[in-house]
């Protein structure tokens, strides 16, 4: 597992925004269990960041849902952290939300390009008790 | 931004939630606006304006006694409730309600799919399964059925049938509410109802014959408010054993009317699946006298979209056709559609494109062996779900106008022409060119598309976006293209314009609410029909 100095570092983790729930912040374990790097937005810089899983998307985050997250998402626990353009986060959140997950941490690293996406780190962890309890 | 539930105060909203909390557990009630924050529409163009919907709470029920009993207490407090799916239905409002302050039902706990036959070739399911849901059902357990999904496939069967959404395969298959058959609803009164076969106790046939006996109530529940679905069944096709694909391109610009009639006989006899229409010539619209040709007021003569054709070495239009089923069949379909279309229609040229058994590899998933630029996305259109579709949503979303046209080449003359003029005022990138091809999704009809994006860092243009919404309906209308699905903040418009014999259409609609829902239990407002309580 990724420890937070090491996400602070690559500027995954960031201060949690004021409206993120109480419960969230007391959710999210120290480092996420696995991180997702979209090759559109993740520079060569990070090609040595290494997480226990790390997931490399293109934008699509189809085949990420449907062998992985999917299944994982129905179980208690699992924090994701990742780099990705703002378009693929979109449709993470809300998978995750369908799931009884949020971003509690969402940090712009580069403005919207002439497509509107943006670069974006964030995690997303689990808040609901349906998958906080073990 | 806190909001109540229209007639009720803060004590008797906080006595509903006490109750509703009993009924489904503490975990599955939601008000909190960091809670409700899912349940705006993300790609809503009056984001953060007054004029935006916001629900006033949210619950999650298990199962259907629990659907009941949400229903009731509903009814005891006279709160509007919006039953919604999954929420996936972005560019038509995603899962926000029609009126402030309803309580958005959400029933992605209702998540089971109940039955796949792949002899008799149908699903029964639940509001909670998603495409991919039902996809992987089939595929673990190795189910010789092929579903018809949109893209992005995240949505449910149930709610896009319900939306009269669409796929991307066969004809009957492609019209997902006309595909459907039986369904299980919850009434505004609490009371659980089926429809077709499964109003006859021990009946085996309940996704087979959709129609039992008597009235047919069924198309009530599709963009309606008369109950809440909470099983539906599905007609599914067998999976294929093999699929072609083939491009057939046409010269000149009227020679689109033809192709356009052919493809009709091919399609109408259950010889090819989506037929994907496209113009080459779109390709030179990033050449600014090209484009200002294309998109002249009035629209161009046929001579001058030729002669730019020409110039261009380009033929004028296209279509990809798509054929599923044994081998042989598949190349005699595509053989006969050659030699049918090129013998009418002189200068026609047909490539052969790719073709191989099912299931598909992932790299043939990916279409990017096809010799010719093709319009098909390959995922969809065998009945794979996918998300990969998002990454050509730019900005903060979109909405969506979509109006049904005649399936005629002349039809898509007049309407790029009209809409296009229409729309000029409005600073957006045009839609509406001489090279606009028809979607071809409902099986019987065109459509065109108007989707402009959405920024939420933008008041101003999300404001002209709205503006320019309301006007196209209004000017498809006065040409009789009706838009297909909308939004709740457009719902009414949309509604206004199927108007015949003084909103014969509308009032009978009403007459049914007010006689089974007249306290507005279920999603007033909601295809445009509202009970008596809401229309004062």
């Amino acid at each position: 597992m990724m420890d937070r100095r090491e996400l602070l570092k690559w500027g995954v983790a960031v201060p949690v925004a004021a409206s993120v729930p109480a419960a969230a912040i007391a959710a999210a374990p120290d480092g996420v269990d696995a991180l997702v790097l979209d090759s559109r937005v993740a520079g060569a810089e990070l090609a040595g960041l290494t997480a226990p899983v790390t997931h490399v998307i293109d934008g699509d985050v189809t085949a990420l849902w449907y062998h992985t997250l999917d299944a994982l998402w129905r179980q208690p626990g699992f924090v994701l952290g990742g780099i990705t353009g703002s378009d693929a986060l979109f449709v993470l959140e809300r998978l995750a939300v369908d799931r009884g997950r949020r971003v509690i941490s969402r940090k712009e690293l580069r403005a919207s390009d002439a497509g509107g996406v943006a670069a974006i780190s964030w995690v997303i962890a689990p808040v609901h008790p349906s998958v906080t309890k073990a | 931004m806190a909001v109540l539930p229209p007639d009720l105060d803060a004590s008797a909203f906080a006595l509903l939630l006490e109750e509703l909390r009993g009924a489904v557990g503490a975990d599955w009630v939601w008000s909190s606006d960091d809670d409700l924050g899912p349940y705006r529409d993300s790609f809503s163009p009056v984001w953060d304006t007054a004029e935006e919907r916001h629900a006033s709470a949210a619950v999650a029920p298990a199962d259907v006694p629990q659907v009941q009993a949400i229903v009731r207490l509903a009814g005891k407090y006279k709160v509007p409730l919006f039953p919604i799916s999954t929420g996936k239905n972005y560019g038509y409002g995603g899962p926000s309600p029609n009126v402030s302050g309803s309580v958005v039902l959400d029933l992605k706990r209702l998540n089971q799919v109940l039955e796949v036959d792949d002899k008799r070739n149908f699903a029964l399911v639940e509001p909670g399964v998603s495409y991919f849901d039902l996809y992987r059902h089939i595929e673990e357990r190795g189910l010789k059925v092929m579903i018809d999904c949109p893209d992005p496939g995240w949505g449910s069967p149930i709610g896009n049938s319900l939306e009269r959404g669409i796929g991307y395969t066969m004809p009957q298959f492609r019209d997902h509410f006309g595909a459907s058959c039986g369904m299980e609803v919850v009434l505004p009164n609490g009371e659980l109802m089926r429809t077709g076969m499964g109003a006859l106790p021990d009946a085996k046939t309940w996704q087979e014959y959709r129609y039992g006996f008597g009235p047919d109530p069924a198309g009530l529940f599709a963009q309606g408010n008369f109950g809440i679905v909470t099983k539906m069944g599905f007609r599914l096709m067998p999976k294929p054993e093999y699929y072609r694909t083939g491009l057939i391109t046409v010269p000149r610009r009227r020679d689109f009317v033809k192709l356009v009639e052919h493809v009709n006989y091919l399609s109408d006899s259950s010889m090819c699946g989506e037929a994907v229409y496209g113009s080459p010539l779109s390709r030179l619209m990033g050449d600014s006298q090209f484009a200002a040709l294309a998109t002249k007021l009035g629209g161009p003569s046929d001579a001058e979209m030729d002669a730019a054709a020409e110039r261009a070495g380009l033929p004028s239009w296209q279509v990809d056709l798509q054929f599923f089923g044994p081998e042989a069949t598949t190349k005699a379909n595509w053989e006969y559609a050659k030699d049918r279309i090129l013998s009418d229609i002189p200068g026609a040229k047909a490539i052969d494109g790719d073709h191989f058994p099912l299931p598909a590899t992932e790299e043939q998933l990916l279409n990017t062996t096809q010799p010719y630029q093709t319009g098909i996305r390959r995922a969809g259109a065998l009945g794979v779900p996918s998300l990969g579709i998002w990454r050509i949503v730019g900005d903060d979303g979109h909405v969506g106008f979509f109006p049904v046209l005649p399936r005629s080449g002349e039809a898509v003359f007049e309407a790029q022409r009209v809409l296009g003029d229409a729309l000029k005022e409005f600073p957006l990138r045009p839609f509406f060119s001489a090279t606009t091809a028809p979607l071809y999704w409902h099986s019987h009809c065109f459509q065109l598309v108007f989707a402009p994006s959405v920024k939420r860092s933008d008041p101003d243009h999300n404001a002209i976006v709205h503006r320019a919404m309301k006007k196209v309906v209004a000017v498809a209308a006065e040409h009789g293209w009706g838009d297909y699905r909308a939004a709740p903040i457009y719902q009414d418009d949309v509604a206004d314009t199927y108007s015949f014999n003084n909103h014969s259409l509308r009032r009978f609609h009403e007459q049914l609410k007010d006689a089974i829902d007249p306290d507005g239990i279920i999603a007033p407002g909601r295809g445009g029909v509202w009970p008596r309580r809401f229309r004062k």
